[in-house]
């Protein structure tokens, strides 16, 4: 599992990609087999779709657990990126966030201090989401909530997250969100080559989850995590603690989907809540159920060809896209248990084996 | 000949004993003094209103005449009109008016005097009870002809509720600035009867200007006693919208917890059951409207089996087409019921549209019984409780009294040992999804009357009822019943405090923490798992 020639296929195409986007997107953007830094953003928010459905995939697909939560960390590691930047460019370029305007701020509320400075902001987005995640998941697994329990939990903690943000008095900016963002890390906001590099970090970011998680899945520790989703009870009664292995699991899930958030807020250029609404943290897990639990690649390829097809949909017809979305979701999940690697393409099936 | 039926007509009236008094009436309007002229218009407005319905007419007619500036003074009497087309005042019959009939002379009290007693007239004449209303708002500002006893008249014959409404603040009003202390008291007394914050106000404000000192005693013992009954009220209505909001939750939750509790699916198109059946009742509403009018106030009622059954079968189809195929894997009936709401949302979209449903009110979900203090028992959210009360003991009975509600239990203890005894779990299953259904379009009835009807209805309950189910233990319907109340609650009493987001926040953490201790829920059967 994991280190067949679909996973080897996908981490050879992510490496290419990052390699290539940097010189089509740069150099020969204007040729014929050039990039656009419109397509380049695609890609890269794709990308950290990817990320994110990688993240969903190691907790759901390995440990059993599913959350329909993941939204919550992905808005987290978005809403401190989008913090830095407003922050940085008030404080070096002078730009006043429209937070502060429509708030009637003369300045920034104290929990956004230091955060003009990337290395911080940086370091809490990795900390933060963890600590969030570990805390909760150590309540819910040490007294083993589980199963829709704990999905439903994780659920109700993401629309409280949202309920919250949507309130303007938090600092958050609110219903608006934030945006207006100017630079990141001496990257001009809306240049073309600013897109083209933010694609290249989440491909990279990307490839390199995709290929740790990939490892991590094929040590003992992922054998652990399969024995818990699979028999929990029976590795309890043969001494195992299973607590340890779920938590650092999920952990490692909520802080890989906040980077994902974090290298996509820029890239869309906004931020608001609508990114905690439930549906969104839905559809991750709706990702992952149609590539196939359990693969990781089934995970990036559910997020590419959903989200691709979303992009795609929505330019044209945008309400057809809600009825596609539930009608491939039924099919999906009724007629095939594994996703779309239970679909008998003669080359992916190959490809899955390995053979 | 005209002098003969003159003659006749000038007889039968002088045969009235009310004609010397009109006559003395409409000429005490002539007085010479603004005051006496003022002091008519009242005395007329208390003829009219004592005097039964004939008399009021007759003094609207005069008192509309002296706004109108048509009365004419004369030194053979009062005239309405002018020439040969004048009426005499007293009689309203033809007769000519003499030469020197001269016109009412008419300043602003007089015309405030004469708005004041048409007002006060209007109550004894007009059929309208929103033109009472008015007359009675009226009567608010401009008291120059009103009179106790006009009010009290005005009370014993009035029968509709909102000019009643009006009428008796009006005259405890009116009793406060009475010259007399102890009528003062009185009034006192009677404001505080009914304690409210408005009559609070009342009281505050006429005991600010009070001299007497019993009547400043009274009045305070009287505000101290409406104090204590306004918290009274507000505690009551607190509690009230709590259980108007937990009736909701539990008819969503019970469904949930029935379908949880047997099949381990969670079914997170329970809200869209809910935004099933609200629309059931629109359609129901329609088609009563279109065939049988006559019936239009009792569509609630008919559409209360109607609901159930078009969400109930809604379930069986969702059940038969996905479900059935999934109960060996829970965590997918997550998605596909989630797939399931996205679908119907969109489909209630595109077919009817996204603007909220208009409902007729019928009169059992308008209005409200007033309790004590501020506290008034809504008819909209009783609807809702009783319809949850009906649905509860209905789901009672069935689970316990019926063979169907034995095989439930049954198949919910040990499917294999109950498959075993000959029951068929599948159709138990189905059956089971039937009944969850429904019960969730039995709450889109009981929100149609009191809530905003639209294909997103139902995603703002799927938090809280799934709250309620983790809550309180899979499959127990006195956990679901307890805490459906608790949280709702808990809703009622932190909103108003910190507001809506704080109420939701605060539930979430207390069922984390909760579970914490109890992850089987608040009734989970005993033993481990």
């Amino acid at each position: 599992m994991g280190g067949g020639m679909l996973f080897r296929t996908i981490a050879i195409s992510l490496a290419a990609l990052t390699l290539a986007l940097p010189i089509l997107g740069g150099p020969l953007a204007g040729s014929g087999i050039g990039i656009s830094p419109y397509l380049a953003n695609i890609i890269g928010q794709i990308a950290t779709f990817a990320l994110l459905a990688i993240a969903l995939d190691l907790i759901w697909g390995f440990a059993g657990v599913l959350s329909l939560g993941h939204g919550l960390f992905f808005a987290m590691g978005g809403y401190l990126i989008a913090m830095h930047m407003l922050k940085e460019g008030y404080v070096n370029a002078g730009v006043v966030p429209d937070l502060m305007t429509f708030m009637g701020w003369t300045e920034l509320p104290g929990h956004w201090a230091f955060f003009e400075s990337f290395p911080y902001t940086a370091a809490l987005i990795l900390i933060l989401p963890g600590m969030l995640a570990f805390a909760y998941g150590w309540m819910s697994f040490r007294s083993r909530v589980s199963g829709v329990y704990f999905a439903i939990i994780t659920q109700a903690l993401t629309y409280v997250a949202m309920l919250l943000m949507f309130r303007n008095d938090t600092g958050f900016g609110g219903n608006n969100g934030m945006t207006g963002f100017v630079s990141l890390l001496g990257l001009q906001m809306g240049a073309p080559q600013t897109a083209v590099l933010l694609a290249t970090a989440s491909t990279g970011a990307a490839l390199a989850a995709f290929l740790l998680c990939g490892q991590l899945v094929r040590s003992p520790f992922g054998r652990m995590l399969v024995a818990v989703r699979d028999d929990e009870a029976r590795l309890r009664f043969l001494g195992y603690d299973t607590v340890w292995p779920k938590l650092a699991a999920w952990t490692l899930s909520g802080v890989i989907a906040a980077i994902a958030g974090a290298l996509y807020v820029p890239q869309v250029g906004i931020i608001n809540p609508r990114l905690l609404s439930p549906e969104v943290s839905i559809e991750i897990a709706v990702w992952v159920a149609l590539g196939g639990r359990g693969t990781l690649s089934g995970a990036v390829i559910g997020a590419v060809v959903i989200s691709a097809l979303k992009f795609w949909l929505t330019g044209f017809a945008p309400d057809l896209w809600p009825f596609i979305l539930s009608i491939l979701v039924i099919v999906v999940v009724v007629g095939l248990p594994n996703g779309l690697s239970d679909l008998r393409l003669p080359g992916l099936r190959r490809m899955r084996d390995g053979r | 000949m005209l002098l003969i039926r003159l003659l006749t007509f000038l007889a039968c009236l002088g045969a009235s004993p009310a004609f010397a008094e009109r006559a003395a009436l409409s000429a005490a309007l002539c007085a010479p003094s603004v005051a006496a002229k003022a002091e008519a218009l009242r005395a007329l407005a208390e003829a009219g209103a004592l005097g039964g319905a004939a008399e009021a007419a007759w003094a609207q007619t005069l008192v509309v005449a002296v706004e109108a500036r048509s009365f004419r003074c004369a030194t053979g009497g009062a005239f309405i009109g002018e020439g040969d087309a004048a009426l005499d005042a007293a009689t309203l019959a033809p007769s000519p008016a003499p030469i020197d009939a001269a016109e009412m002379p008419i300043n602003n009290r007089i015309r405030a005097a004469a708005a004041s007693a048409a007002a006060a007239l209007t109550l004894f004449t007009d059929v309208d009870p929103a033109a009472r209303v008015e007359a009675t708002t009226t009567l608010e500002r401009r008291r120059e002809a009103l009179s106790l006893s006009i009010l009290d008249a005005a009370l014993a014959v009035e029968t509709d509720a909102s000019v009643l409404a009006l009428l008796k603040p009006l005259r405890a009003r009116m009793m406060l600035v009475d010259l007399a202390p102890e009528n003062r008291i009185r009034a006192i007394e009677a404001i505080a009867a009914d304690a409210t914050l408005r009559n609070r106000t009342m009281i505050s404000e006429a005991l600010a200007t009070e001299p007497d000192a019993t009547v400043q005693a009274a009045g305070a013992a009287a505000m101290e006693r409406i104090d204590r009954l306004i918290v009274i009220g507000k505690g009551l209505s607190t509690l009230y919208s709590g259980l108007s909001y937990a009736s909701v939750l539990l008819l969503a939750a019970l469904g949930l917890a029935i379908i949880f509790g047997l099949m381990g699916v969670i079914n997170l198109a329970q809200g869209e059951f809910i935004m099933i059946g609200a629309y059931a009742a629109w359609f129901v509403q329609n088609a009563v409207r279109a065939v049988m009018p006559g019936l239009i106030d009792w569509y609630l009622i008919i559409a209360l089996p109607m609901s159930f059954l078009a969400a109930a079968l809604v379930g069986v189809v969702m059940e038969a087409l996905v479900l059935r195929r999934l109960y060996d894997r829970p965590l997918m009936t997550l998605l596909a019921t989630w797939a399931v709401s996205l679908l119907l949302i969109n489909l209630v979209r595109v077919t009817i549209g996204t603007q909220n449903l208009e409902f007729h009110q019928p009169f059992y979900v308008v209005g409200g019984i007033h309790v004590v203090g501020d506290f008034i028992v809504t008819l909209n959210r009783l609807f809702a409780i009783a319809i949850a009360g009906l649905a509860f003991v209905g789901v009672v009975l069935v689970l316990r009294y019926t063979t169907f509600g034995l095989n439930m239990r049954a198949v919910a203890q040990n499917r294999a040992m109950a498959g075993a005894a000959g029951i068929d779990a599948r159709r138990t299953d189905r059956m089971a999804i039937a009944l969850g259904s429904g019960l969730a379009g039995l709450a889109g009835v009981a929100l149609a009357p009191l809530y905003n009807v639209n294909p997103n209805m139902g995603t703002g309950f799927i938090v809280d009822s799934f709250m309620v189910v983790v809550l309180g233990g899979v499959g127990s319907l006195l956990g679901a019943v307890i805490a459906s109340f608790g949280i709702g609650q808990i809703n009622v009493i932190i909103e108003p405090l910190y507001g809506a987001v704080a109420a939701k926040v605060v539930v979430l953490l207390l069922v984390i923490a909760f579970i914490q201790r109890r992850p089987e829920g608040l009734f989970a059967p005993k033993g481990r798992r």
